[in-house]
Formats: C-alpha cells, structure tokens, sequence
C-alpha cells in the first residue's frame, strides 16, 4: 500500500484496452483517488478489518480498484471467476457458496453492471452480503486521511489477500498470502527480471484470479510502478491477434503467458498480416504456468522475428506467491536432450546429442529465484541424484500461510517445512526442468483444472458405471497445451449402440456444470477401466491402456512422467 | 439457411472433425460443449471472411456466437466495414 502512495502521480498505470475504438486508462494518483473512495464504500456496506471478501467482477479497472480497496482497508480480498454463459445458475451457485463458506466471507462484491439475469447465480444466504461495486460512494476527499491512517497499521503478518488457483469453484483451495510474502516475492522477480521502472512497460490477457494474472501483471506493476496495458482474457481468446495490435501500439517491454499461447498467436492471426507487427520493444516474453516445449516459443519466434533473448520461462505458483524459479534475462533458454527410453522406463536423464533417434527435449524453467531452495525427491521423500526425476519440493520466505480453513489440505503439503509442489521435475547444472506431475491436476492454456470435478459430474449419468470415470490430460501439439480426455465405463455393453446421444448430453452436463469443453469421451463397456487395489479407477493405468488402444492421440502425450 | 450459414456449418463440422454430422442454424455449439473456447477465434475469423466485415471481439461475447444463426445476428450487429 505504501508502494502505491509512492507512486509518481501523473505515471500511466492501468491501460485496459476493449479494442481498436475503445480503452480506458488511469494514472497512478488517479487509481489511488479511486481506491480510496471505494475503501470508503467498502467500509460503509459493513466490511471490517480482516473480513474475507470474494470479488467476481468482469477484467478490468473496476475490479482492480475493488481489490486493492479491499486490502487497504484491512480487508481480505479474494477474485473468483465471472460467471460462464455456459454454467448453469445454480452450479455457479453452488460452487460460490462453497468457497464463501470456507472463507467465511462477509460479502461478495460484483460489478455495477452485473446483470439482473445472473444474479441467481451469487445470491447467497444472507451470512454472505452481496455489495454492488462503486455504490456506497462518499463523496470525493472525504474519508480521505482516515484510509491512509488505516493502511499505515497494516501488519507485514496479516493475510493480503487469498488465491484461488483454479478456474472452477468445486475442488477450491484458497491458497492464503500475508503481505510480507507478496512483498518479498515481487521484490526477488523484479530484481530477477531486472525491472526499470522508467522504461518497463507490462502487457497482460491473463485472468486476475490466477497467480500470473494477479502477481506478475497486477502486484508487480503496482509495486514497482511499472505501466501496465491489459485486456479480458475473453477478448484475447476470441482474437489472439490483439496482443500484437497492443505490444506494437504501447511498445510493452514485458509479457507473461502460458505455453499454448505462443503457437496460438501464430497460428489464429492470418499469416498475410504477420509482418505488419512491430514486437521489438520486447524485452521479456516469458513461458509460465504449464509445462515449457521449445518447439511452441520457436514458433512464436519465427513469426514475428523477435530475438531468441526475448524469450524465457519460469516455474511458478500460488502457494509461492508466485515465481519459484526465472530463466536467465540475458541469454537464450536452455534446451537439453536425452534418452527417451531411459526416460521414459527409468525417470532418468541420460543426455544424447541433439535431436537423435529416440530422444526427448526438455525446456529449462530457469534458475532459482535468490529466496528459493529447492529438492528433488523420490515417493519415500529421499533425495535423488542430479539425473533423475523427482517430486519438486520447496521453502522459501515468501511461501503461503497455508490453504485457509483447510488445515487437512495444509498437512498434506507442507511437510518437515517444506512445500510439496505435486510436479515432477530434475535440477542440473543450476537450471529446473519440470517433467510431469504427480498430483491429480489437468492444465488447459495455463488455466488449472482438477479432475475429480469432471469425474464427479460425468459419474451422475445414468449410463456410467457410478465410480468408473477418469479425465486425462493428453498433450496436444497442434495446441500446445493438454486436451482433456473423459473415458467412461457404460452399466452395460447395450448401452454402447446409443454412444452418439450419450457422448453428447455427457459433454452438456460437463459443460453446464463447470464451463469447460472436453476434446474427447470414449465410453468404453463394463470392466475397461484399470482398477487400483482399491477398487478405485487408476488413472495412469488407464491413461496407457487408451493411449494404447488409441494411438491417434499421438506420441508425444506419452513423453511426460 | 443462407448460403454463407451453409458454409459456417461446413467448416464448423470439419473443426469438430464430425464431417458426416449435421447442426441446423439454430444448433447451440459453445454452450453444448461442442465448441470449446479455444475455437472462438476459427468461427470469428471465418464469419469475417463469409460477411466481409471487421468484427470488433470487444463487443462479441461467446454467447453471440452459441448459434450459426446468432453469428450472422452478431456481424449484423457489431461488424463495420473492412479497413
């Protein structure tokens, strides 16, 4: 907060950019002004100091503004995902109530416009008050000194807001920041990324709800009062495109996205038009959030004929605040090749020259963030040699205070003092290469996805086999990112000559349940999926057993761990 | 059906990889799980090229685009004139 009072007054902050004809910009004093005045509504609809506050608001200004107004209040501020047009009210609903719940929320703030039509979607009980953004308004100046009195006591301790990693509301965890972490994170990135304030300048389409949205594209411009041109997430997917429209109008320096991302440019944005952008303000466009592959950031690369320098990753995540680890701003990312059988049967990295029969690439995620310590370990927790893969586990100054009110889910995570990632990765030679993941986690376009979400709706069909669904992330190369794949088991064989008309309303219930769109549902008969000792449906079995079966799904799903 | 509706639906079954299926005009395609979010920009890219318009996406929300028929109702709404 004393970051933002610090901020020259007439420096542009945000710029949220709609399209060709429209955008809308404020400086640093007059997002400040905005701030204040909306603390004081804040204040005046009943919040109090270290009350919880979920925001759902669409991309933008206004909900920026609701959040930091949130935190300089005192207040706990939390974004949730707007509602989806494809989930059903009383989904979202619930999904909302059970995050609200665990937080014990005081209120949940929407937009001025939110639409009367959706408001069944957010009406909770009334434990949980509903608070329009931007009414409640004092009048300008008034209130003034008594919220700066109010952000002068804020205790380095407290809880600054709280993350929801996953786009979906049904298997949350409310990964829980005090503002010393968040600090301490953006203050090691930014030294990392050797930020210039007076020269940097941030583009952003990544949702605020997720840590690289949110830390690297919000958090970071505010601290180190950087600009920051930005647009919905919804606005970049419909036209990919815009993002070189922006970096070529504003000369952006920095920029942050998913891998899938950098063919997804490429390839959505007619070729003939290609060479009438002008990326060379470009300093840093940096891989995060799913898995890196060099072949995307090449392609990227020879598209726009940036420089290879531009180009660079890191591994990050909530839990951390954000970044674990920052590739080297000054040099080409690091690319190693290995054996992919020894790989593949042994965990193990036995390094082969370039691009031989049978080898596999790996993209380093960078080098360790200075107040980063890192292990890799095997299952029984021991340390692994240099050539081998293992759990990434980790500590570090600025890692959570655990998931709020899931002290269960903290246990699992946080063991002997060190964070417990669930990816899997090897460390060599001072540089990361994550590989795979060991927890239950489908990432899609950088956006987390849990799969018992999925399984959860597809097992209330009628048809399936209660307790015989698995969804799977599957690589895809022709987007770079994972498609998901549900495979179900039917109750009887008759059931597979009407596989058409099931396949179709499964795929309706997943989509009005979370939004989501699944590649692919093979519905298989009675006793296909592999079963763990348990009885339960194991999922890596199965996953070999389609790919098996299927080998239209392509190679290179099966090179992760 | 027009004969540009004719041609989204085409191309829409041939991005679904369902060549042999059919979808009438009023079909919902995103909120029916057959089109994912991802595949927003391919119909918006084509619906430019079957209207000859520009199609600002900061007026075009995924629910414009449910329908074939919702599509040419969008462009008629929202498109201008090629630069």
């Amino acid at each position: 907060m004393d970051a933002l009072h610090a901020a020259p007054a007439d420096l542009p902050f945000i710029t949220a950019w709609i399209d060709e004809d429209e955008s809308e910009s404020v400086t640093f004093a007059e997002f400040r002004q905005r701030v204040r005045s909306e603390a004081e509504a804040l204040r005046n609809s009943g919040l109090r100091t270290g009350d919880r506050v979920v925001i759902i608001m669409p991309q933008g200004i206004p909900a920026m503004t609701t959040f930091v107004a949130a935190m300089m209040m005192g207040a706990v501020p939390a974004f949730l995902a707007y509602p989806n047009f494809k989930v059903e009210p009383s989904k979202y609903r619930s999904g909302l109530q059970g995050v609200t719940a665990n937080l014990g929320a005081k209120a949940v703030v929407i937009d001025a416009d939110f639409p009367e039509q959706m408001l069944s979607s957010v009406s909770l009980d009334h434990a949980t008050k509903l608070i329009r953004a931007g009414g409640n308004r004092v009048a300008e100046g008034l209130g003034h000194s008594a919220s700066q009195a109010e952000a002068a006591k804020i205790d380095p301790h407290s809880l600054a807001f709280i993350q929801h990693s996953a786009g979906t509301t049904g298997l949350q965890k409310g990964v829980a920041l005090s503002h010393g972490a968040v600090l301490r994170q953006i203050e090691h990135l930014a030294q990392s990324l050797k930020i210039d304030s007076a020269t940097d300048r941030v583009y952003s389409w990544l949702p605020l709800y997720h840590d690289m949205g949110l830390i690297a594209c919000f958090m970071l411009p505010m601290v180190c009062h950087v600009p920051l041109v930005m647009q919905s997430p919804l606005d970049w997917v419909m036209r990919p495109e815009s993002m070189l429209q922006i970096v070529s109008q504003y000369k952006c320096t920095l920029a942050w996205m998913p891998n899938f991302a950098f063919q997804f440019v490429p390839r959505r944005t007619p070729k003939s038009r290609w060479a009438e952008y002008d990326l060379s303000s470009l300093r840093l466009l940096i891989n995060c959030s799913e898995p890196v592959r060099a072949s995307s950031m090449m392609e990227f690369q020879t598209a726009f004929a940036i420089r290879s320098t531009v180009l660079q990753s890191s591994y990050a995540m909530a839990e951390n605040v954000f970044a674990v680890t920052q590739s080297d701003v000054d040099r080409d990312p690091v690319t190693i090749w290995a054996d992919g059988r020894q790989f593949r049967s042994a965990h193990r990295l036995l390094p082969v020259e370039k691009e031989g029969p049978g080898a596999v690439s790996f993209t380093s995620s960078g080098r360790l963030l200075t107040n980063q310590h890192l292990r890799i370990v095997s299952d029984s927790g021991a340390i692994v040699g240099h050539d081998c893969v293992g759990e990434i586990i980790l500590q570090s100054d600025c890692l959570f205070e655990g998931y709020y009110n899931r002290s269960d889910l903290t246990a699992q995570a946080m063991i002997d003092g060190w964070y417990h990632t669930g990816d899997l990765g090897f460390y060599r030679d001072g540089e990361l290469y994550v590989v795979g993941r060991k927890k239950d986690l489908l990432i899609v376009g950088g956006e987390n996805i849990y799969p018992q979400d999925i399984e959860q709706i597809v097992n209330r069909h009628s048809a399936v086999h209660d307790g015989r669904v698995v969804a799977l992330g599957l690589y895809n190369p022709e987007l770079g990112t994972e498609d998901i794949v549900v495979v179900a088991e039917l109750e009887n064989d008759g059931l597979l000559a009407k596989a058409a008309e099931l396949e179709a309303e499964i795929r309706g219930m997943i989509v009005a349940g979370l939004g989501i769109a699944v590649r692919t549902i093979f519905l298989k008969p009675p006793k296909w999926i592999v079963k763990s000792t348990a009885g339960k449906a194991a999922r890596s079995a199965t996953r070999e057993k389609i790919l098996r079966e299927h080998p239209e799904l392509n190679a290179e799903a099966q090179i992760s761990v | 059906m027009t004969a540009e509706e004719q041609q989204m639906v085409q191309y829409i079954l041939q991005l679904i990889r369902k060549p042999s299926a059919t979808i009438d005009e009023n079909a919902p395609l995103v909120s029916s799980g057959l089109i994912d979010s991802m595949a927003l920009v391919d119909l918006l890219l084509k619906l430019e090229d079957l209207t000859h318009k520009r199609i600002p996406s900061g007026k075009v929300q995924p629910k414009d685009m449910d329908t074939v028929a919702k599509m040419f109702a969008t462009a008629e709404r929202v498109g201008k004139p090629r630069k």
